[in-house]
């Protein structure tokens, strides 16, 4: 095919314009797009540098997230105001060897924690690459009590003040032993482990406050009852030797525990001293106190003691003006 | 602002003054929000003669219809006239391809490619190609002929085209401001599209823009430019005339022309005489009313006869059925519009912008700067479409801009 002849446009006149040819206006008019050229030239460098710098964060955290990747192995890290250690939370959350921290489920690992009983409150914390803490609150142990699961040999559990019955781990065995045995309790259960116990909450009052205040007689005791809290409203302590004392769950357990330290004072003042037998501070200024019976013959050689009138096998006292 | 708004400036360099419009073009609709005048020096019959000076009343123009506009001018639109503008007609014609003689667009592209090919003597640069409407089988088709079935296609286009300095001239101007020339328009093309009615232009209608140092003229018919034509004869030549006729300083005879100008000889007694200044100072004379009618009567039959003889065979006034529309500056001569139904045989009116044209802006020296924006932006003419303002980098800087 013959090519057209083509004829020149006047848009085929160059519009470069030289500056020498530019008029002041002209001029003005250069510098004005060379600022505003100037200007689109650095925001896009900002622009560029911008998404230059997001990349770079972003691999960074991408090389944290590799980081990740290592298995978390010995970098567990217990956090507890207890007792519990780093041994017993690797054995509680039972990690694999491998596993890394964006392999585990929190909610799980603190389900396993708090599943013990022993841990209130759990928070798992993920510190990359490879830690793992858990920060733990534990809860403390006021008593003690004897459970016998089937035929096995019965197993020793620790009671919290809110009630919670639960094994208890890493404790000093001297420290369990002080702790006085529950008894007339019902455990019932709940999931693998027990419901908490009722009425707790006054008993651990009680011996927080003998423990307190009236340490010596704190530790004689050896075994609260609570077979008739429920009931009765009574809380009943047993001591090492035999002395049955009956508290007012209702009443002000700092006044009974006076009253108590003031009868088993003015029993043991007497002449010859009295054993008692049982106390009963429940029913107010009323005490009934039990002595035990006088013993049938002194001792060959001992000097005989003035006769005193023999002790009734119960008396009470009023305590309304001796307090 | 809006990235999508446009600033335009439409400048028309005249012998007298330089006119700036500048419109807000958002794509759908145009708004004019500012306006520059300046007197022109350096211009002579519509070329640049003095760089310098029409530069700095051009620049002096734009830098007023920013201040007015107070937004900065992306692109002009620039009106050309000057004697060296020429045009011819040229036609092509083909056999449609298809077997089933529907004509599809390779047909037209070819067609139209025809007729536009034509080499033009050294230096002469085209300025317009303007089609005529096409003809299937001899029928006329006044939109696109696609889809119609036919053996023969032809297509007709008035070439305008210019002398390559002239044209280069005329857009360093603007590009000495530093601004793009987006559009070069025909003066004729930009005032006739303003002053003419599409009715008027589909029956046939001739425009002539009488300005000072040129006179431009545009034959519409079937709704298109059919001829376009400048001559170098304007306003300034009935001031030469009266100048040397009276002996008078150029602009003794302006003021002259301007007060007691007429284009067809009224005054009877040569008794009748005006004074020139008419404050009885020292220096004022008086001249016959007769003799300055009797100048620039003449004057302006001649130059309506040159331009009638300019249109040749174009012109008849059956093909003419909505007459002449005269505007420009000189068209506001008394009788002008008698004189020129006499010389054409047609009835003659003075142009009028349209309606909706603000009242500020409808004199008849507006008409070339309004047109050029509203023909350039149309696309009534091959290739006078906008072209489409891209670039990121281009956006980005106009965001700044506007900011």
């Amino acid at each position: 095919m013959v090519p057209l002849p083509q004829s020149r446009s006047w848009r085929d006149i160059p519009q470069q314009v030289k500056p020498r040819a530019l008029s002041a206006e002209g001029r003005r008019r250069f510098t004005v797009r060379g600022l505003r050229l100037l200007c689109g030239l650095v925001t896009i460098g900002a622009a560029v540098w911008g998404a230059w710098e997001v990349r770079a964060a972003l691999e960074r955290d991408s090389k944290s997230g590799e980081g990740a990747a290592l298995p978390i192995g010995d970098h567990v890290v217990a956090v507890t105001n207890g007792v519990l250690d780093k041994a017993w939370l690797v054995r509680t959350l039972g990690l694999p060897r491998n596993a890394t921290l964006m392999d585990i489920d929190p909610a799980r690992l603190q389900a396993l924690v708090l599943a013990s009983g022993q841990v209130a409150t759990a928070a798992i914390v993920r510190n990359f690459p490879r830690e793992l803490a858990v920060h733990m609150a534990e809860r403390s142990p006021v008593a003690r009590v004897l459970v016998q699961k089937g035929t096995a040999a019965p197993q020793t559990y620790l009671v919290a003040t809110d009630g919670v019955v639960f094994a208890g781990s890493c404790y000093d065995p001297e420290m369990v032993k002080t702790l006085p045995w529950l008894d007339g309790v019902k455990l019932s259960r709940q999931g693998a482990g027990f419901a908490p116990l009722a009425g707790m909450a006054s008993v651990a009052e009680l011996l927080a406050q003998a423990k307190l205040e009236a340490a010596p007689l704190y530790q004689t005791w050896r075994v609260v009852s609570l077979a008739r809290l429920e009931s009765d409203g009574e809380i009943e302590i047993r001591t090492e030797a035999g002395l049955r004392v009956t508290f007012g769950a209702h009443d002000n357990f700092f006044a009974q525990l006076a009253r108590l330290d003031y009868l088993l004072d003015l029993a043991a003042r007497r002449d010859p001293p009295v054993a008692v037998r049982s106390i009963d501070l429940a029913l107010g200024a009323q005490v009934p106190v039990t002595a035990a019976a006088a013993p049938a013959a002194a001792a060959p050689g001992a000097r005989t003691a003035p006769a005193a009138p023999p002790l009734a096998p119960a008396f009470s006292f009023h305590l309304s003006r001796e307090l | 602002m809006s990235s999508n708004h446009t600033f335009i400036g439409a400048v028309d360099i005249g012998t007298a003054k330089v006119t700036v419009l500048v419109g807000e073009y958002t794509g759908r609709e145009l708004a004019i929000i500012g306006r520059g005048e300046c007197p022109s020096h350096g211009v002579i019959k519509g070329s640049i003669a003095d760089y310098k000076a029409a530069s700095d009343c051009a620049h002096s123009a734009l830098e007023q219809a920013e201040r007015d506009a107070g937004e900065r001018i992306d692109c002009v639109f620039l009106a050309q006239s000057g004697a060296h503008l020429e045009g011819f007609y040229n036609e092509a014609a083909v056999n449609v391809k298809a077997a089933d003689n529907m004509i599809d667009r390779n047909d037209i592209r070819m067609v139209c490619d025809l007729a536009k090919a034509k080499e033009l003597p050294a230096g002469r640069m085209v300025v317009h190609h303007i089609r005529r409407p096409f003809r299937v089988d001899g029928r006329l088709v006044p939109g696109s002929p696609e889809n119609l079935v036919g053996q023969r296609l032809e297509v007709g286009y008035w070439t305008v085209h210019g002398q390559e300095q002239r044209l280069a001239d005329t857009i360093h101007v603007i590009r000495g401001c530093n601004l793009e020339v987006r559009e070069l328009v025909l003066s004729s093309l930009a005032s006739g599209h303003m002053v003419t009615t599409p009715e008027e232009r589909q029956n046939g209608v001739l425009a002539i823009d009488i300005g000072a140092g040129t006179t431009d003229f545009v034959l519409y018919r079937d709704g298109v430019p059919h001829t376009t034509g400048v001559v170098p004869i304007g306003g300034t030549h009935l001031t030469n005339d009266l100048s040397i006729g009276l002996r008078l300083t150029v602009g003794q005879a302006e003021k002259l022309k301007l007060r007691f100008g007429r284009a067809l000889v009224k005054a009877r007694d040569k008794a009748d005489k005006v004074w020139l200044d008419g404050n009885y100072a020292i220096g004022d004379r008086q001249f016959p009313r007769l003799a300055i009618e009797q100048i620039t009567a003449a004057r302006s039959w001649e130059l309506l006869e040159v331009v009638r003889k300019k249109l040749g065979h174009s012109f008849s006034p059956e093909t003419c059925a909505s007459g002449v529309v005269l505007t420009g500056g000189t068209a506001k001569l008394p009788a002008l519009a008698e004189c020129a139904a006499k010389v054409f045989d047609l009835p003659v009116h003075l142009g009028e912008a349209p309606g909706w044209v603000a009242e500020n802006l409808r004199e008849p020296g507006y008409h070339t700067a309004l047109g050029l924006l509203y023909y350039g932006i149309s696309a009534h003419v091959e290739g006078a479409t906008p072209r489409r303002r891209g670039g990121f980098l281009r956006n980005v800087t106009r965001l700044f801009a506007s900011s």
